[in-house]
């Protein structure tokens, strides 16, 4: 499997552990039982929970981006070194993008969720220009 | 098509039908006139439990989805696929299919154990691809 592809499986782990650390919370907050029923009343996640579901809110959108440009690039067969570190600087920027989210780190928050997006445009970039 | 693929093409149209499933009650029951609308304030009359639970069942795959779409992604293109990997997007499939009468029908706790085999089986086969 090549890199790109296995930085993009990462980053799928990545996501369903969020989500996990989410849902410990949530249940933490609302109770099990909330959980499990049909949640016809809406409640509100709060704190350092709500920050984790926002983030992770975040992470999905981010995924929705950067898999198209990854699965582009392998169908050209267009991987080269810039792609790479382009996918490597993504997924670390947006593993640092939830502590900084849950811990309220404000600044570097929104320059780590803009060096993803901009490591994004970058490899839809070099998906669009290449051969 | 492999197994993966086809499973995945079918949880896209299954996403298709959960649109309509929410989307018609969800029209007939705010009106034409609001959800045409640009939605600016809040509606005015109240949708009905159970197409809320549809609203939320197709939010929820939307996550399911794209984390499934990774797995699917990463298997194929890694050449990771296997009866393992194969059978794991099945059962997502089936998974996706209960979850929504479960939510809508509110099968409690069935509808969270049927949510934890689909996403059991999403993250089984993206540590496959890896492995």
């Amino acid at each position: 499997m090549s890199s790109e592809l296995n930085i993009l499986a990462l980053y799928g782990l990545f996501t369903a552990l969020i989500l996990i650390l989410k849902v410990s919370g949530a249940t933490g907050q609302l109770g099990m039982g909330y959980l499990l029923s049909s949640r016809d009343e809406g409640r509100t996640l709060t704190g350092i929970t709500g920050r984790l579901d926002r983030a992770l809110t975040n992470s999905i959108t981010a995924m929705a981006l950067f898999a198209p440009a990854i699965l582009i690039l392998h169908a050209k067969g267009a991987f080269s070194g810039e792609s790479l570190t382009a996918a490597q600087v993504f997924l670390v920027v947006r593993v640092l993008y939830v502590p900084a989210y849950g811990f309220g780190i404000t600044g570097i928050r929104t320059a780590l969720w803009l060096a993803g997006f901009a490591a994004t445009v970058l490899l839809h970039l070099m998906a669009l220009m290449a051969p | 098509m492999t197994p993966e693929l086809s499973a995945l093409a079918l949880a896209g149209l299954l996403q298709v039908v959960q649109y309509i499933l929410m989307a018609v009650p969800a029209n007939l029951e705010l009106g034409p006139g609001y959800t045409a609308s640009p939605r600016d304030r809040p509606p005015s009359r109240e949708m009905s439990k159970t197409t809320g639970r549809l609203i939320r069942a197709m939010d929820n795959h939307f996550e399911g989805l794209i984390l499934f779409t990774i797995a699917v992604v990463v298997v194929t293109l890694g050449g990771q696929a296997t009866g393992f990997t194969a059978a794991c997007g099945w059962t997502y499939l089936a998974a996706r299919i209960l979850y929504i009468p479960a939510y809508a029908l509110g099968w409690r706790p069935w509808r969270s154990a049927i949510w934890g085999i689909g996403f059991l089986a999403t993250v089984a086969m993206i540590l496959a691809a890896l492995i």
